[in-house]
């Protein structure tokens, strides 16, 4: 697949100022006050561009350069706004002077009846980057003449649970977590080439898929609960997809049953980790049974994988599955706090599922009409189910390591 | 067919028959109605209104039946090509496949639910476009739970070695008690409020049956049911059975109907027939089954989905006739703890007017359709009461 014309570069170094991050939505007002009334002059000069470029086939120049300094402006803003990078940003949005910026593409070709239908053909983008985050509040806002809209727009789920985490971990440790960082980045990212495409920088859709967005930058270290599956699977049964709910139902009503069990097992088997440092060997396989038949049913009904799964959660028999680990020995303090602990990764599955059940909606009709899962999506919410997976194996004491955010895929994961 | 064989198949269909006849037996009397003049009991435009959104009901009834088959004998012929969209094992995968031949079903039968909403419509009856279409989408999940837990159940019991082809006689027995259960459970699961009217416990009194009578609402047509068994009796009444022309008088012929049920057993009467046909049903789809490799392999199940929904519709005459019985005795209950005949009639008149019910349907309809005594039969049967019972005992 072409590299998306709108790419994100990150050279972030994570280390963050305190007093900066402490004060930093304050200091971020004339900011805002500056791209509202930005946001003023480039409704009537898209408006201008969206003539021109269905009368020329493509955006005039000047225009578009200064539609193109909007939308790196706004990401600027953003990554400043959700603390995925540390310096104050310029007011131009001059490219290569922000650790998180754009590269923008020329003006080119671009469809006319794309141009036509640009303001519906970009509303499931739009959906998806209130998810994420990184829209531009204010900009869309004043674009729409709706409050309500700029509102639901400017409120990413991801993005903006990643800056509140955040904000508290550089406080304690002067430093960005990178996985809370390459959340945010990549919501900001989403937004960016929403916005691009909304305000006709370029006619190619935006593309979710966090390992394109996120090319170059550093993978985190391989997580001990991981997803392995074939990635290149995409094909999908259109009778399986329409009726993928009702389908799902016996699965969603086993996983009940089933959950109601796992409680109690999980709540034995903290007892046991606590007293004696490792888990029960047959609680722990218990629970990871119970925890890759959730991955595969969420699989299954948020439409990353295709086939009907099986209700007995073993390993090995679906497409996207899970490696869970071993019983290992725990730190006590950090299983008799586990709950606690586990809070900030609950926000960010509950943020990253958000933007999953938009992904499914928006799948379910790729797919019924292609028989195919769109690449993007597809791998968006893989990732929103590896998170959760780890969430889940974390808080349910299968292991100590802490649910990692970036959408990337940790480091030498072996190919199976 | 061996001798032995056909002594036990003599044998087993001696005990259905007379396991049959127990159950036949009713507080019924030897009776003949006397047919009466439909034209004088209800007003033209009434009955014409009837035949005519009847008449087109029952077309909407073939066409789904027809589709339904169709699409399920295609389905039996092709449907296997979908094990391929399974990671599920041999049960999951038939329980796949049982979904997914319900949901063509459900898709093709669309056109049908959509035009029904607009025919009652046209009739002044209520009707949701959204509950046809997807709410009932939905509703098939429920469904689905449903067809999964059974196919679970027979597949499950097929797989296992000992019992293989067998696997119809645990089986039926085990759908008998998942119904007992059902019938036992679901009042509990209604709700609803309490209805409070003096004559109830006269007439509890009258037919000694002393259970709750609740109102619950969802509804916009008259009706009401009993269910349960021992402590969780209950008799249920649609809610606009018991507002506007449904006056106290009618509310107590239809509670002594309903109570009527309870106290001839009808509910227990109603799972020993589903126990009847239930072992012949499970072992003739245990012979499709065969067909296919055994019940235990998904290939099966989408020949066993079809045969099934075809013996259900050849068992409906027998089911219905069954099913009248029981609503005439308890009609009949009904009469005897009312001693108000003319209320019944009256009852009856307003259904037809209320629901655009057709009081005397063509024969085909009757013996697929009906699972209550037509409205005049119903009529005829109040007024036999009234010639032969009434005159001699007082209210």
């Amino acid at each position: 697949m072409d590299a998306h014309p709108v790419r994100l570069i990150v050279k972030d170094d994570l280390e963050r100022s305190r007093p900066t991050v402490f004060f930093r939505l304050i200091l971020a007002i004339p900011q805002l006050i500056w791209i509202t009334i930005w946001t003023i002059g480039i409704v009537f000069v898209v408006l201008a561009n969206w003539f021109v470029t269905l009368t020329a086939g493509r955006p005039a120049k000047t225009l578009h350069g200064w539609t193109c300094a909007y939308v790196r402006y706004g990401t600027h803003l953003n990554a400043y706004l959700y603390l995925a990078a540390n310096p104050y940003p310029g007011f131009t949005g001059e490219q290569g002077e922000y650790p998180i910026d754009l590269e923008l593409p020329e003006p080119g070709p671009q469809k006319r009846w794309k141009t036509f239908f640009r303001i519906f053909l970009v509303l499931p983008a739009l959906l998806l980057a209130t998810a994420l985050g990184g829209g531009f509040s204010t900009g869309f806002s004043s674009q729409k003449g709706n409050t309500k809209y700029s509102g639901a727009f400017g409120r990413g789920a991801l993005a903006a649970t990643c800056a509140f985490l955040g904000w508290f971990a550089i406080l304690a440790r002067g430093r960005m977590p990178k996985g809370l960082r390459d959340a945010g980045a990549y919501g900001i990212g989403y937004g960016a080439q929403a916005a691009a495409y909304f305000l006709l920088v370029t006619d190619r859709y935006p593309n979710a898929d966090p390992t394109a967005m996120l090319g170059d930058v550093e993978r985190p270290p391989e997580h001990v609960v991981r997803l392995v599956g074939d990635a290149d699977d995409l094909r999908f049964s259109r009778v399986t997809v329409f009726f993928r709910l009702p389908l799902a139902i016996p699965h969603i009503i086993w996983l009940l049953l089933w959950g109601i069990v796992t409680f109690f097992a999980v709540v034995a088997n903290w007892f046991v980790t606590l007293f004696r440092g490792t888990p029960a060997s047959s609680l722990h396989r218990f629970i990871s049974r119970y925890v890759r038949y959730q991955l595969h049913v969420y699989a299954f009904l948020y439409l990353v994988a295709n086939p009907f799964p099986g209700f007995d959660g073993a390993p090995g028999r679906y497409p996207i599955d899970l490696v869970l680990p071993q019983p290992e020995r725990q730190n006590r303090w950090k299983v008799g706090f586990r709950i606690i602990l586990a809070i900030p990764a609950l926000l960010i599955g509950t943020a990253l599922g958000y933007g999953l059940g938009i992904a499914a909606v928006l799948t379910w009709f790729v797919a019924l009409v292609r028989g195919a899962a769109p690449w993007g999506l597809r791998n968006y919410s893989a990732y929103v189910l590896r998170y959760q997976a780890q969430t889940n194996a974390y808080l349910s004491l299968l292991t100590e390591a802490y649910p990692h955010a970036s959408p990337l895929e940790g480091e030498d994961t072996p190919v199976e | 067919m061996t001798r032995s064989r056909a002594a036990l198949l003599l044998a087993f269909a001696a005990v259905w028959a007379v396991a049959a006849w127990l159950l036949w037996r009713s507080s019924l009397p030897a009776y003949h109605l006397t047919h009466l003049d439909e034209h004088a009991l209800f007003p033209g435009f009434v009955l014409h209104r009837a035949r005519h959104f009847s008449g087109v009901e029952r077309l909407f009834w073939v066409g789904q039946t027809v589709t339904q088959l169709v699409v399920l004998g295609l389905f039996a012929r092709y449907g296997v090509r979908w094990m391929r969209e399974s990671a599920a094992g041999p049960i999951g995968t038939g329980m796949l496949l049982g979904m997914i031949g319900f949901a063509l079903v459900w898709a093709a039968e669309l056109p049908f639910s959509v035009l029904e909403v607009w025919w009652r419509h046209r009739y002044g009856l209520d009707g949701s476009y959204v509950q046809a279409t997807v709410g009932d989408w939905l509703g098939l999940g429920a469904r689905f739970v449903l067809l999964s837990v059974a196919l679970a159940i027979v597949m499950g019991l097929a797989r296992v070695r000992r019992i293989g082809d067998w696997w119809w006689l645990p089986a039926a027995p085990v759908f008998v008690g998942l119904t007992a259960l059902l019938a036992f459970v679901s009042p509990w699961l209604l709700g609803g409020r309490p209805f409070h009217a003096a004559y109830v416990s006269k007439l509890e009194r009258i037919e000694r049956v002393h259970v709750p009578v609740r109102v619950i609402g969802g509804f916009s047509e008259p009706n009401a049911f009993a269910t349960g068994l021992g402590p969780s009796r209950r008799v249920f009444l649609w809610k606009p059975i018991t507002e506007g022309v449904f006056t106290p008088r009618l509310d107590r012929f239809v509670i002594a109907h309903e109570l009527g049920h309870l106290a001839h057993n009808h509910i227990w009467k109603s799972i020993g027939w589903y126990a009847l046909f239930a072992f012949p049903l499970a072992f003739l789809l245990s012979l499709a089954a065969r067909r296919r490799g055994g019940m235990g392999v998904p290939e099966a199940v989408p020949l066993v989905v079809f045969v099934y929904v075809v013996l259900q519709l050849a068992a409906l005459p027998l089911r219905n006739v069954v099913s009248r019985h029981m609503e005439a005795e308890a009609d009949w209950s009904a009469l005897r703890a009312t001693h108000d005949p003319a209320a019944g009639r009256d009852l009856f008149r307003l259904f037809a007017g209320q629901t655009r019910e057709d009081p005397d349907p063509p024969w085909w309809d009757y013996v697929f359709l009906e699972n209550h005594p037509t409205l005049l039969q119903r009529i005829e049967m109040t007024e036999y009461y009234r010639r032969h019972y009434a005159a001699a005992q007082s209210p």
